[in-house]
């Protein structure tokens, strides 16, 4: 279950990290606000990725 | 004489490589999704970041790069399936042991050191990469395009405080930072198309993608070399993208991949390193390059592209390639040191890359040095092609080396030198000489075995 939601935050930060450029491409973000979500989003990747793996890494 | 001190040193060599002398085991087969996974994984490193860039610096056009990268990217694919993956799967086998039974220990040995010192030149390129994005925080100056020594001691003290910090997390710690790696490449792959996507809008390209074509065709990929570059067609693109990782697929490196592959025709799966990391991270390069006026230098334009995420993607973009790379050149080091701790093997290789990098020819010539670091192992790729295929259909006896117990085969290392030697000589450009390389090693090496078997007879 850990495994799944680690999955998932991984995956959605990921996502987050593709949108801020499309949406600053499209004048939704400033650049500011583009970069700062980016920054965050790769954070998050980090976290929740580093841990996905050490949870795909635990014994059954 | 000579032969007995070597025998020695060829005993403690092969006892480095003890842990995968062995043929993989049907058990320990892997599925193809993981073949996938690794290619994917493996194929977007810091000089994707300068490799793109150089294609805007070199004018190619739009049309040739996208037609040369597709069609390039086809034939390494190609090469991974018919020539490494076949070999692999029959022999189960790495090249350091294949090699062993066809060049012989010394002949291996040799390799060895060749492939060190190569190693070392390609993770001080990725050094040089990293110091760029470092060196936007000291305003340190990125040498220019014709560069072959360091310009300025900033430069050299750069480079060499990252170079110490890469071999000291190397040292430390070679294991975690391979798995941090595997976490780092999709992350990687993310931050160039992301930075290519926030530069479109500062290229002019319109919210509707309206004029994405035109713009790509008269400001990115406009046809026109920046000063002091040399032009670039279709063909130079072809050959680029399929010789890139020629040390891997021709010369048959990966073999020690695809012997846990069920079949040959898992080197498909190549192409999931190669489309996404050899073109779509090409691609967004050259974007980024252009929009920052077309002045070489990664660090700033991934800030520029992605801000300090950017900045994060050069850094350990640089700092997980060159890892490996640290661990390969040692290990291929230790041949000479049989002796030494991993850890002090491992140092001396980060002290020559550390020292290389401070050169910033390797990474100001890095199109340049790929080509010269396939072409200097291919033919020893095609010795192995021909015992392994063409031995056979010629009925000359394999493996007569191993079977004779002797150290060096003459034969091949002749046709290694002789090849580089043609190769130097041939009225090609660098990037095309290989392909005429491996059939005169080939087809040299068939006819060098022939002629002693007729001897013999």
């Amino acid at each position: 279950m850990r495994k799944t939601w680690l999955g998932t935050a991984a995956i959605l930060s990921l996502a987050a990290g593709l949108a801020a450029p499309i949406l600053y491409f499209l004048g939704v973000f400033s650049e500011p606000r583009f970069k700062l979500v980016l920054l965050v989003a790769s954070a998050g990747w980090f976290v929740f990725a580093t841990l996905w793996s050490g949870a795909r890494k635990e014994p059954r | 004489m000579a032969k007995k001190p070597f025998a020695s040193v060829a005993a403690r060599m092969d006892k480095l490589y003890e842990f995968d002398r062995e043929p993989v085991s049907p058990d320990k087969l892997q599925s193809g999704a993981r073949f996938a996974g690794l290619f994917a994984g493996e194929h977007v490193a810091a000089t994707e970041f300068v490799i793109g860039a150089f294609f805007v610096l070199h004018g190619v056009t739009a049309n040739d790069l996208l037609l040369g990268l597709a069609a390039g990217n086809l034939l390494a694919v190609l090469s991974w399936t018919f020539v490494c993956a076949p070999i692999a799967v029959r022999t189960r086998l790495t090249l350091y042991w294949y090699l062993r039974r066809i060049a012989g220990p010394g002949g291996t040995w040799i390799y060895n050191i060749a492939n060190a010192v190569l190693y070392c030149i390609l993770a001080g390129a990725m050094i040089s990469v990293s110091a760029t994005a470092v060196g936007l925080g000291f305003g340190l100056k990125v040498p220019s395009l014709d560069a072959v020594l360091p310009a300025s001691a900033g430069w050299v003290i750069l480079v060499s405080f990252i170079g110490a910090l890469f071999t000291a997390m190397a040292i430390l710690g070679f294991e975690k930072l391979s798995r941090f790696a595997q976490v780092c490449s999709p992350w990687i792959l993310l931050i160039f198309v992301a930075g290519a996507i926030a530069m479109l809008s500062r290229l002019g390209v319109e919210k509707n993608l309206a004029n994405i074509w035109e713009v790509a065709t008269t400001r990115v990929w406009n046809g026109l070399p920046a000063p002091g570059q040399e032009k670039f067609g279709l063909w130079h693109v072809l050959f680029f993208a399929w010789f890139c990782n020629l040390a891997m697929h021709i010369s048959l490196s990966d073999m020690a991949i695809f012997r846990y592959a069920r079949k040959w025709t898992y080197g498909l799966y190549s192409a999931f390193g190669m489309y996404p990391g050899h073109m779509l991270a090409w691609l967004c390069s050259g974007i980024m390059v252009a929009a920052v006026g077309r002045e070489m230098n990664p660090g700033l334009m991934a800030f520029e592209a992605a801000g300090l995420a950017g900045v994060a993607g050069v850094l350990f973009a640089g700092w997980t390639t060159a890892n490996p790379t640290l661990y390969r050149a040692g290990l291929a080091l230790q041949t000479l040191t049989p002796n030494w701790p991993r850890w002090k093997v491992t140092l001396t290789a980060g002290v020559i890359t550390t020292v290389l990098s401070c050169f910033p020819v390797f990474f100001v010539r890095l199109l340049d040095y790929v080509a010269i670091y396939g072409l200097v192992l291919m033919p020893m790729g095609a010795v192995v092609f021909a015992e392994h295929w063409l031995f056979p259909v010629f009925r000359i006896e394999q493996y007569r080396t191993e079977k004779e117990g002797r150290v060096f085969n003459w034969r091949a290392l002749g046709v290694w030198a002789g090849t580089l030697g043609i190769c130097a000589l041939l009225p090609l450009h660098l990037y095309f000489r290989w392909l005429p390389g491996y059939f005169i090693a080939l087809i040299s090496y068939v006819a060098l075995s022939a002629a002693r078997r007729k001897r013999h007879a």
